[in-house]
């Protein structure tokens, strides 16, 4: 079935969108629970939010400090802020709504639950006190929606470009949380180590995968305590892991392959699949300057799925500009 | 309990001066009777819900940006006994034919005005004729494949035509929907009694729009044409393209090739059109021929359509009986084309452009509605006992200046149905506008779209203006 090429930019954009919001819901849920759990001395800042899933000039433009309801009021209801939870409903919602007559009605009828639950809640949604409540709520709903396209949904031309605006968003978040916190955590422990301090490692990398729902996949996966080198490897290359970056680009490459002009798209995953296999894990973790090259490869992923988005855009979405 | 309050003074549709329900109502009345009015505005409030959480909006303008709103609807429905309604059904078809044989003429031979029946100066100032449509022939002779007529019932029973609407009317979404919702609130009700079903008509949208393809058309390609999503209409338009499985295009998203046809640009390169359902007026559609600045239109598309590789839905041009003042000739044009008499008549109608019919205007203009031939949406519109006397003379005013673009017409009292108002029962003014589709074969939909005037005593019933809606019932009774 044919698609129009605006109809699809709009379906990738609804669906990335999509994905963010569930995503920054999980990090912000992950921790909170994190804080909550770890004596004061060990984790105070609120910060790494803000390098994961935030624009921190944006932020700093607002705020002087960094406090734990500016942080999680920027993430979540902030209308300045386009990658906040409710921004990133409402652009979803105003995507998709152009797209309607491709996705099947339940579909669009989730995306508009979810957008008037967003906007009735999201204020109420930042106190600590209410906070897992939304958040819960809102990944629920972005679960549901993708229930209703995998199950209801033909697989045409639509449906792929759909998986593929939440792979490549997801790719992005997994990359994300590996390159700023997963380094963080890396450089803290050699740190510690030296100093002879407590900082919880193991309920940290805990917290860790469970800002992107891994933990109890990576339990599954990987027996024994949580280990640096096996939980950064588990989410880069565990390919059986639906949200490691490895198992994003496997999917992002399927829908290429079925998707018009492979040929110019699909070279941008297959660079992508060689800077992933260069990321030094395993071992190489333990070298001194182990978070840094981390944090530095992944900023090499984050380009390459910059590439992947443009040579998509470039053939697919506005082919002759 | 809810009861239904009849008004002297007015016809309603659900019960008589007395207060005692029509036949086709009975059921309806006595359901209401049993309730409670906190049960009556919960199913209300329900209805609410529903609404927003299926997105049914329409778009509204404030401060120069559209903002997205929630379909008014009323849960008390309207009703029409299917007696009468088979009546009005052929009248729409009778005067849809005439329409389409006058349109067909006019951009033709004009035998009409060779033979003295319509004045061919009202063709010269026509704003909606169409010159470069001469010479065309759609299939069937249809013009006008898709008519929203307004229909309007006086204080005597009496229902009129008040306007054909013939280039892009909107509504029917609506109309399902609320049908939708409707079988949720009164679910018992639609099994307790004959109720004729309305969801037929996107299967039958889809037929005639096929049928109008360019002919060796197997599987024609069909496509909505929106202006985009800020168009009041948004919803209906992609609504529409969802039930008939259409492409939802804006212009951008088509052009014209070198072989004058139409395509659209898809994710695979390009794909033919054949049949464009287009929601954009006639001089948007086409910047070659038509306003040179349109985004909204698409390049050559008047080229593609005269060539006959697109079938353009309505036809360019078609709005050429759509204007107030033409609308005063439609029982001339029924008995010309058709050779019997209207079945549906017109609200009497005084024509400006007519210097003795003028004068009587001047002097009644307080008793009248003043209507200018080209406005939609109530623009420009005089209710005469509503007006001070300086408004009325401006009117006066703008006819002298311009004569035949004004018709006027007595002030009816259109009729009421109950209406949940505050959580009473209160008569709100209604009119109704049933869908004709025209193509290979014709048919009207199951009632229509019911709009209601919800401040009491008010008689408009645009939503754009405060207006809400509801159901329309058509109840076989034996």
């Amino acid at each position: 079935m044919m698609l129009l090429s605006r109809v699809a930019d709009s379906l990738y954009w609804g669906a990335r969108y999509l994905e963010r919001a569930e995503d920054t819901c999980r990090l912000i849920r992950s921790y909170t629970d994190l804080v909550i759990d770890l004596p004061t001395t060990a984790v105070s800042s609120w910060e790494p939010l803000l390098a994961v899933a935030g624009d921190r000039s944006t932020f700093d433009a607002m705020h002087d400090e960094t406090k734990e309801h500016d942080i999680v009021r920027f993430l979540v209801a902030e209308s300045a802020n386009p990658g906040s939870v409710a921004s990133s409903i409402a652009t979803a919602r105003e995507n998709l709504r152009t797209t309607r007559e491709v996705l099947p009605r339940d579909v669009w009828q989730a995306v508009n639950d979810l957008s008037l639950y967003t906007v009735a809640n999201v204020a109420s949604g930042v106190d600590r006190r209410n906070r897992a409540r939304f958040l819960h709520r809102v990944i629920a709903d972005c679960q549901r929606i993708d229930g209703a396209v995998s199950t209801l949904m033909t697989r045409d031309d639509a449906y792929e470009v759909w998986q593929l605006g939440r792979s490549l968003e997801r790719a992005d978040m997994t990359a994300r949380v590996v390159g700023v916190r997963a380094a963080a955590l890396v450089e803290s422990e050699r740190s510690a180590a030296a100093q002879k301090s407590e900082i919880y490692e193991d309920v940290q990398w805990m917290g860790l995968l469970k800002s992107v729902n891994a933990l109890q996949m990576y339990q599954r996966a990987t027996r024994g305590p949580i280990e640096a080198h096996k939980a950064v490897g588990f989410l880069l290359r565990d390919t059986m892991f639906p949200r490691s970056v490895a198992a994003c680009l496997g999917a992002i490459r399927r829908s290429l392959e079925t998707l018009p002009r492979p040929e110019l798209t699909l070279p941008s995953v297959e660079r992508l699949d060689t800077l992933l296999a260069a990321v030094p894990v395993g071992e190489a973790l333990d070298a001194s300057t182990a978070g840094e090259e981390l944090d530095e490869a992944m900023d090499h992923v984050l380009l390459g799925l910059g590439a992947v988005h443009d040579a998509v855009a470039s053939t697919l979405f506005h082919p002759g500009h | 309990m809810a009861h239904v309050r009849p008004r002297v003074d007015l016809w309603d549709e659900l019960v008589d001066s007395d207060g005692t329900p029509r036949p086709a109502a009975a059921a309806l009345v006595a359901h209401l009777a049993a309730l409670e009015h906190a049960e009556l505005q919960q199913r209300q409030d329900l209805a609410e819900i529903d609404i927003l959480t299926m997105g049914i909006t329409f778009t509204v303008y404030s401060d120069g940006r559209g903002i997205d709103r929630a379909w008014p609807f009323d849960i008390i429905p309207r009703i029409i006994d299917a007696t009468e309604w088979k009546r009005i059904e052929l009248g729409l078809l009778q005067r849809l034919r005439a329409i389409n044989l006058f349109i067909d003429d006019i951009y033709h031979d004009q035998r009409i005005i060779a033979d003295g029946v319509f004045p061919v100066e009202l063709l010269g100032d026509s704003v909606n004729f169409r010159p470069e449509c001469r010479g065309v022939d759609p299939k069937f002779g249809v013009w006008s494949h898709i008519c929203g007529s307004d229909l309007v019932r006086d204080s005597d029973g009496t229902m009129y035509v008040l306007e054909d609407n013939l280039r892009v009317p909107s509504g029917v979404s609506y109309m399902l929907e609320n049908r939708a919702i409707s079988k949720r609130v009164f679910a018992d009700l639609f099994t307790q009694q004959s109720i004729l079903p309305v969801d037929s008509y996107t299967d039958e949208l889809n037929r005639m729009l096929t049928s109008i393809a360019p002919d060796g058309t197997l599987d024609p390609v069909i496509a909505v044409l929106t202006p985009g999503i800020y168009n009041s209409a948004y919803f209906e338009h992609s609504f529409l393209a969802q039930r008939i499985g259409a492409a939802l295009v804006e212009g951008a998203d088509l052009f014209v090739g070198d072989d004058d046809c139409v395509y659209m640009r898809t994710l695979g390169g390009r794909e033919r059109v054949h049949v464009i359902y287009r929601r954009v007026d006639d001089l948007y559609l086409d910047p070659e021929v038509f306003l040179p600045d349109s985004s909204l239109g698409v390049r050559g598309l008047m080229r593609a359509w005269r060539a006959g590789n697109v079938a353009i839905a309505n036809a360019p041009g078609s709005g050429v009986a759509d204007d107030k003042v033409v609308y005063a000739w439609i029982p001339d044009i029924i008995r010309f084309y058709t050779d019997s008499d209207p079945i549906l008549p017109n609200v009497p109608t005084l024509r400006c452009f007519n210097a003795e019919e003028r004068e009587y205007v001047y002097e009644h203009i307080d008793e009248l509605v003043v209507k200018p031939a080209n406005e939609s949406g109530g623009a420009g519109i005089l209710i005469g006992d509503r007006a001070t006397r300086s408004e009325l003379d401006a009117h006066i005013a703008l006819i002298e200046a311009n004569p035949r673009n004004w018709i006027a017409q007595p002030i009816l009292s259109l009729s009421t149905v109950p209406t949940l108002c505050d959580g009473e029962i209160d008569a709100r003014h209604v009119d109704l506008r049933p869908f004709i589709l025209s193509g290979e074969t014709s048919s009207v939909t199951a009632g229509g779209l019911t709009r209601v005037a919800l401040r009491q005593g008010s008689l408009i019933v645009n939503s754009s203006q405060g207006g809400g809606s509801k159901d329309t019932w058509i109840v076989e009774t034996r």
